[in-house]
């Protein structure tokens, strides 16, 4: 695997506090990986350095093996897509001029572009019929943000950059947009940086998991790693929060996460397992249990691993009085 | 009602001239002021504390006075269109700066952001986010600035720019209600039909909107230009100051010049403005002759004391050579009228107590309600000298020319200054006092121009002392008449003078 961006001794200044004291993160290509921290933590401005937006105060963003500053401007961020929290859509452009904004400044041809148009909307649930030239203000917050991410993702760029793109979002808009990033990322094989402060969406989304305090870099790792083994109290705390009042009300997925899944398929018949998606509460696992020896979390009814009671009931004791 | 409507349709031609020239100045002046105000908005909208000053700088600038920026602009441009456009694109500078630096400076910072996390020049950002999303707020700035230009166009008769303005200076100044409602209405209609459109092009699509706007710009610049075209054959301009009289002058020489000289066309600008404007204007070689009374030089054109109870030749001949010394200008040979000031009162107010001379004033002056002109008022050979010379202790009233005789005839006062060929003593039955001490200077008409005018154009100097000697009180008053009561055009009845006495065929 091949580095798509690293961050050597990133330094950064604001009004001559510094707020990143010395970042060094590498994030490989093809990866999907999460920055997630508190708000402060200096998530957003080290997404902000990678495209630019924000100057480094020393040290080096290398994208693709070249540093950052060396490549025009322009060329980096026409290949670097980039989704807003406030969605940002042009307010006077249709939907069409909104997704067309960067195929047109690269000179694609206007047939090309639009028929791009046609097979994004498409694959977003949005008939183009429909939607093509509808203006923003005729959108929800779900299918604009959807819009959002097409417009970052028009001219296929090799990396996409997000920042906590879901958190003005209603549950459920949310949650499909989150499944929307994982289909989306598997397509196009991109490399994604996210920028979270929510560690559930971290942990259901991310490949690899940073996270971030006070401008330093804590824990980096995948999901299960800092579900299992937190750096320190700090993480082990801010997993900790992002979990539900009730431990009742965990999500199935998450016990997978925290203790392991089982090593193999139980050799058992398929009757004795019962599916349940990864989003179901640990309440609805029990009923599950008392009638199926296994339980099958399924994330987009893929399955991600095999569950017994043993391992829900060592979760719950672990974890009833936190 | 009627009336109206008859002015207007004898108005018409004027009126259509009227309107284009209006509607000229007005959009020269929309545009220049966009030209300079959307773009230093745009450059003020990074540089807060820069605009900040502008802001400050183009509110100022609208809290000066249209006249006063008016009269300050003459001593640096001179007179006509071009201070006129100049004042206006003074006012329209902070609606459309204001507008357009709030529009961009207004739109939220995540489209910014946006904008520059997909790598837009500024240029293309400026282009496709900040122009469109601030256009509705720039337009409404536009059509703010165009309504209050419209408005304060018909200010710019007064320096001779025309436009709608000359249809109300000469209501006010011949007392015509009708030509003032004309000059009114049309320019507020003026305002709304553009207003309107400024609007229609805030909806319409931008291509659309852009191909009116050319099509606009085009016809006007055409037209311009077509003017310019068809002025290219030498052409004499003479103006005349407010009134009928002036008017009647200028069609005089038009006639004569034109006669004498094929290959010349004379452009007037009747109505033109007052004294100085016209002398301000012939220095600045705006126009090349007006008519100017001996005793208006002596007393306002030149410097140097003048001595008293002169006679009318005397007069003329120092008039003509302080000219020629201080200016380079050249007094042609007056004509015969004395067209001097003069005190009138009604016939019945002179019987009843029993009045004949100026002298006879100072036993009624308890009973005196004197109403004048603002000019005569302040004039040392009007009545400021005056009051001296005949010992009379009157404070007057000051009056619009054309107000002061209808408000004697209502009684409203009973003593108006007059010049003493005003076709209203006759309209209004009023008598002139008789100047017993000889006080008032001696007012003959002449045409004046450069020097350098008039040893290049032999045949207009002799071509307009054809009218050397000629023309009495009595015709002039006739003359006057005729254009102010029976509404006759002052071209006609210049026509008809001129050949009636011969000195014009009597072909066309």
């Amino acid at each position: 695997m091949t580095a798509a961006i690293e961050f050597k001794h990133v330094k950064k200044d604001f009004n001559g506090n510094n707020v990143i004291p010395d970042l060094n993160l590498t994030v490989q290509q093809g990866e999907l990986f999460v920055l997630v921290g508190t708000s402060g933590s200096g998530k957003t401005t080290s997404l902000k350095m990678i495209n630019r937006l924000e100057p480094l105060t020393s040290g080096e963003i290398r994208v693709n093996d070249q540093d950052a500053t060396t490549v025009p401007v322009r060329d980096l961020r026409w290949d670097m897509g980039y989704v807003l929290q406030q969605i940002a859509l042009f307010p006077t452009m249709t939907v069409a001029q909104n997704i067309a904004v960067i195929p047109e400044m690269k000179g694609t041809p206007k047939k090309e572009i639009n028929q791009t148009i046609d097979e994004l909307l498409d694959e977003v649930g949005l008939d183009p019929e429909v939607y093509r030239n509808r203006m923003p203000d005729e959108l929800s917050g779900g299918e604009q943000q959807r819009i959002g991410i097409l417009r970052a993702i028009a001219s296929k760029p090799s990396i996409v950059l997000m920042d906590e793109p879901f958190s003005a979002l209603d549950p459920l808009s949310r949650q499909q947009l989150q499944d929307l990033v994982l289909t989306l990322h598997q397509r196009y094989d991109n490399t994604i940086v996210f920028v979270t402060h929510d560690m559930s969406e971290a942990l259901k989304l991310g490949d690899r998991i940073g996270v971030m305090r006070h401008g330093q870099l804590l824990q980096c790792d995948t999901p299960t790693a800092i579900a299992q083994h937190p750096i320190n109290d700090f993480v082990r705390d801010f997993f900790g929060a992002s979990r539900a009042k009730n431990v009742y009300d965990i999500y199935i997925g998450r016990v997978g996460l925290v203790q392991g899944y089982l090593k193999q398929k139980p050799a058992v018949a398929d009757g004795r397992i019962q599916r349940l998606d990864a989003q179901a509460t640990l309440r609805t696992s029990f009923e599950a249990l008392t009638n199926h020896d296994y339980l099958a979390i399924t994330d987009d009814k893929v399955v991600q691993g095999y569950l017994d009671r043993q391992t829900v009931m060592a979760y719950l004791s672990e974890h009833e009085n936190d | 009602m009627q009336t109206l409507i008859q002015t207007f349709m004898e108005r018409r031609g004027d009126l259509l001239t009227a309107l284009w020239q209006h509607l000229g100045i007005s959009i020269a002046a929309l545009v220049i002021a966009m030209i300079i105000a959307i773009p230093l908005a745009i450059w003020a909208v990074r540089r807060p504390k820069m605009a900040e000053g502008l802001l400050q700088l183009t509110s100022v600038l609208q809290t000066i006075p249209s006249l006063a920026l008016l009269g300050l602009l003459i001593p640096l441009v001179g007179i006509g269109t071009v201070p006129a456009v100049i004042a206006l694109v003074i006012y329209a500078l902070l609606p459309i700066f204001q507008n357009t630096y709030l529009g961009i400076s207004e739109i939220d910072e995540s489209i910014e952001e946006a904008a520059d996390a997909f790598g837009m020049s500024r240029m293309r950002k400026l282009l496709k986010v900040e122009i469109p999303i601030a256009l509705p707020q720039i337009i409404s700035g536009i059509r703010t600035a165009l309504v209050l230009i419209i408005g304060t166009a018909t200010l710019a008769a007064l320096i001779g720019a025309g436009g709608l303005g000359t249809f109300i200076m000469l209501g006010i100044d011949r007392n015509d209600t009708s030509l003032l409602l004309i000059g009114a209405i049309s320019s507020a209609l003026l305002a709304i039909v553009l207003s309107a459109l400024v609007r229609w092009f805030q909806t319409a699509k931008p291509k659309q909107a852009l191909t009116v706007f050319a099509v606009i710009v085009a016809l006007l610049g055409g037209g311009g230009a077509y003017s310019v075209y068809a002025n290219r054959t030498e052409t004499i301009t003479i103006a005349g100051k407010l009134g009928s009289e002036p008017e009647i002058l200028i069609n005089m020489y038009k006639d004569l010049i034109e006669a004498n000289d094929t290959h010349v066309k004379v452009a007037l600008k009747p109505n033109f403005g007052k004294t100085t404007f016209l002398f301000s204007a012939l220095k600045h070689n705006q126009i090349d002759i007006y008519p100017e009374f001996t005793g208006s030089v002596l007393e306002t054109l030149v410097k140097g004391n003048n001595p008293k109870s002169m006679t009318a030749n005397e007069t003329y001949q120092l008039a003509k050579q302080r000219l020629a010394k201080q200016d380079q200008l050249s007094l042609l040979k007056p004509m015969a009228y004395n067209n001097t000031y003069a005190l009138a009162v009604t016939k019945k107010f002179k019987k009843d107590h029993q009045l004949s001379t100026i002298s006879d004033l100072t036993q009624v002056e308890s009973l005196l309600k004197p109403g004048m002109t603002l000019e005569f008022i302040d004039r040392d050979d009007g009545l400021k000298g005056l009051k001296k010379a005949y010992n009379l202790d009157v404070t007057a009233q000051s009056m619009e020319p054309a107000l002061r005789y209808q408000a004697i005839s209502q009684g409203r006062i009973n003593l108006v200054d007059a010049y003493s060929t005003d076709s209203e003593l006759r309209q209004y039955n009023l008598a002139i006092l008789k100047d017993d001490k000889h006080f008032f200077p001696t007012y003959q008409g002449a045409p004046l121009m450069s020097t350098s005018f008039a040893n290049k154009h032999p045949k207009v100097v002799k071509a307009l002392n054809k009218l050397a000697g000629k023309i009495s009180e009595t015709d002039m008053q006739e003359m006057n008449y005729e254009v102010n009561v029976k509404n006759e055009s002052a071209a006609t009845v210049a026509r008809n003078y001129l050949i009636k006495h011969g000195l014009l065929e009597g072909s066309n």
